[in-house]
């Protein structure tokens, strides 16, 4: 009894305590931001890499792309419909960006997606920043740059379809906050025919003396990786410094089936620019622009060629993406989708050209979590190096305890003796020391968590405060950290732990000097005052 | 005749001082009844806290035994000896001892809470309290309940300490010098305390150097060269009870 009660009292007796329960604080607070921003990174890169891509994707594995992909969406959704829910090709290659206007230049890594279907098998369409505000306005095909204007009585509109789509999302919104603030600043204005409006803003539209209306040449949309195009500030949010609508070009370079560029200077593209795109991955968002499937098929001459013999090439993609059916096993689709490739391409037989064919042996079968295993991985591995480093920088707070209840042994020596004459074993005197290097973990613990929780459940905000004194403290870069916000999720799971271990490693700290108390010769430590 | 409460019998001790190992027992030998005030007398440096310490198998002898109600406290196991410390032996020292975190009641305690474990010590506290208070009572301590051992004076500490010892009813009472860093008139409390103690029946073993103090018991021993000399009666010859008046004399 005498073991709890002495470490109780030594425990709010002792100021030396407090240094160990600070201590273990930190430590404990510390790996619990470290395993809590790392873990939410890490589950943050699922989530994102999950919303990415569809659930299974065939990968071409060439820039050139592979031939049959239409006859295989057909095939494969005929064969497995209660697994594949929808398919929708995919073209992926590389081209320079350019925003005539500014002269500004990219390199970009450009998509081609049938957008109304590509919306269905990933989270692309949460990304997009005037579809939530304009819904169902932002399309790939042919269009006209949207310029507002004045009615009749003075008020500045958007052509009519926008007005009503706002309206439409003005319905639906449920966040008050983001309405009011919508209102506050419903968009920012470019005089037309300038793109690039007064002030940047979340929000640009052309604005023209007259009504509103559409203007100019018909072009193609394209939607551009928000990184690519605008410069994020401080605060989190876009200087959108041209209009919606504005031209911007790209440039692209055609291959032949077998990867040889086919044609002389390369392709030039102008386009609208209808919308932005932030996936939150930074290196996606910095380098990606989408654009019509079709229209990028028959830039980059990926649609049925004519042959010299009178028939024609093969159409192209260098994707087919597979969206499941809900609650279908990930793996098990994998693999009968794998099969039903199989298949289908020794059904192919002798009409297959030897380029095709080529192309055809390059294609696999992947899940999302295999396209961005390396990407997950690192990280994974990431987590794990700093958890143990940090692990081991807490091990200092191991020798902090075990230097404080040395000390506190020494200090002590005289009350062990006492103890020991009126009957206490040494197992027993140790015991109060294990004890009360329990409590103080405990106690350490329980203020680590809370602490480590208060701090990362604020973290943003205390960088964002940090970043306000000075832009130099802004210590989570989306440059290199993927996300522009850091994790906040404390997961219990992971704070118990935590705390397991620091009270074990405490009371494991302590059994040295425990080992010293009980050693202790009773009759030395009583014979002096 | 009966059996002795305690027998020490040849007991050999030495130290390692330094280079030189210093022989402190020689083969001292002592008994004491039940009931007895036995006095150890001895110059500083003799032994006599060595061998009240191996009385109370709080150290070891090299050599000789100590029984106690004939069972060999040096052959038992660990455990044995340190539930004797517990229950049948209770020590007062010169430095009166007390936890400083701890105030007078829990000091008393601390005894019986050695002596519990975390769930006997429930169904025990009741009377182990009640027990703790009765003493410090009786000790003209039932003021000083909540005060910390500095928060006392050293006459009261002493009472504390004597009431801690007490507190699990020991056999015997261990007392090594417990006057000796009192003022005369404090330290003759205290040895009133312990003669009053001794008349209710309680047998104490002490060692001092004082003549004054020696006096007051039933029996006075030298210890002297390693080796207990009996030197015959305190206030009232050997093995016999001293008289009343003598020893309010000797006070």
């Amino acid at each position: 009894m005498y073991k709890w009660f002495l470490a109780w009292r030594y425990l709010h007796t002792k100021l030396i305590a407090f240094i160990g329960i600070a201590a273990v604080m930190l430590c404990v607070a510390m790996v619990l931001v470290v395993l809590s921003v790392m873990g939410g990174f890490l589950d943050t890169v699922r989530a994102r890499s999950r919303g990415l891509h569809s659930e299974i994707v065939l990968e071409g594995g060439t820039l050139q792309g592979f031939p049959y992909y239409a006859e295989f969406a057909e095939y494969v959704s005929k064969k497995l419909p209660d697994a594949v829910r929808i398919t929708t090709p995919a073209i992926f290659t590389y081209g320079i960006f350019r925003v005539p206007v500014t002269t500004y230049t990219k390199p970009a890594r450009v998509l081609g997606v049938r957008l109304d279907d590509y919306v269905q098998v990933n989270d692309f369409k949460k990304g997009l920043h005037y579809e939530r505000y304009y819904p169902a306005t932002t399309k790939l095909a042919l269009q006209q740059m949207p310029v507002a204007g004045f009615d009749a009585r003075g008020r500045m509109l958007l052509p009519s379809d926008l007005e009503e789509a706002n309206e439409r999302w003005r319905q639906s919104e449920t966040d008050l906050k983001t309405i009011a603030a919508f209102e506050a600043d419903p968009f920012s204005k470019a005089f037309f025919p300038d793109i690039q409006p007064v002030v940047s803003s979340e929000r640009v539209y052309a604005v023209g003396p007259g009504e509103p209306a559409y203007v100019g040449p018909e072009e193609y949309g394209i939607i551009v990786g928000t990184d690519l195009l605008f410069y994020r500030r401080p605060d989190g949010n876009f200087d959108r410094d041209i209009a919606r609508g504005a031209g911007v070009a790209l440039t692209l370079m055609p291959l032949s089936p077998v990867g040889n560029p086919i044609s002389e200077p390369p392709v030039r593209l102008p386009l609208r620019y209808v919308d932005d795109s932030r996936t939150g991955i930074f290196e996606i968002d910095s380098l990606s622009v989408y654009v019509d499937f079709e229209m990028l098929q028959h830039q980059l001459a990926m649609d049925p060629q004519p042959l010299v013999d009178g028939g024609f090439t093969k159409a192209r993609a260098n994707q087919l993406l597979v969206g499941l059916q809900p609650g279908v096993d990930l793996d098990g689709a994998k693999e009968r989708i794998k099969a039903a490739w199989r298949e289908f391409f020794l059904s192919l037989g002798p009409e297959l050209t030897s380029a095709d064919e080529r192309a055809l042996a390059f294609v696999e079968v992947y899940t999302w979590e295999d396209m961005q295993r390396q990407f997950i991985q690192a990280v994974e591995k990431e987590k794990v190096l700093v958890t143990f480093l940090f692990g081991m920088i807490s091990l200092v707070a191991v020798v902090l305890v075990v230097c404080i209840f040395y000390m506190i042994v020494e200090k002590k020596t005289k009350d062990i003796g006492i103890l020991k004459a009126l009957g206490a074993s040494g197992g027993g005197v140790g015991a109060i020391f294990v004890v009360y290097a329990g409590a103080v973990g405990v106690l350490g613990s329980l203020l680590g968590l809370g602490l480590g929780s208060v701090f990362v459940w604020n973290i943003n905000a205390i960088q964002d405060f940090l970043a306000r004194l000075n832009p130099q403290l802004r210590m989570w870069s989306p440059e290199v950290y993927s996300f522009d916000r850091i994790p906040e999720v404390v997961k219990t799971g992971d704070a118990l732990m935590i705390a397991v271990l620091a009270i074990v490693c405490t009371m494991i700290g302590s059994l040295i000097p425990a080992y010293v108390a009980a050693r202790v010769w009773p009759v030395k430590a009583l014979r002096y005052e | 005749m009966s059996k002795p409460l305690l027998s020490a019998k040849g007991l050999h001790k030495s130290y390692r001082m330094g280079r030189a190992d210093v022989h402190v027992l020689r083969g001292a030998s002592l008994e004491a009844d039940a009931g007895e005030f036995l006095v150890v007398m001895g110059s500083s440096g003799s032994g006599k806290s060595t061998l009240l310490h191996i009385l109370g198998a709080l150290d070891a002898p090299d050599r000789g035994t100590v029984e106690f109600r004939g069972r060999r406290m040096f052959e038992m196991p660990l455990g044995v000896r340190n539930s004797y410390r517990n229950r049948d032996v209770g020590f007062v020292f010169q430095f009166y001892h007390l936890l400083p975190e701890l105030n007078v009641l829990e000091n008393v305690l601390t005894p019986c809470m050695v002596g519990s474990t975390f769930w006997t010590w429930r169904s025990r506290r009741g009377q182990a309290q009640r027990n703790a208070r009765e003493l410090l009572e009786q000790f003209g301590l039932s003021e000083r309940l909540e005060h910390r051992p500095n928060e006392l004076s050293g006459g009261e500490r002493q009472r504390v300490a004597i009431a801690r010892a007490l507190v699990n009813r020991p056999a015997l009472l261990l007392a090594d010098e417990p006057t000796g860093n009192l003022d005369e008139k404090t330290g003759a409390g205290i040895l009133r305390l312990l003669t009053g103690l001794n008349e209710s029946g309680q047998t104490i073993v002490m060692v001092t150097h004082d003549a004054k103090v020696a006096s007051l018991a039933h029996r006075r021993v030298h210890l002297g060269d390693g080796v207990v000399r009996d030197t015959g009666g305190g206030a009232g010859g050997a093995r016999e009870h001293a008289a009343p008046s003598a020893r309010e004399a000797a006070l």
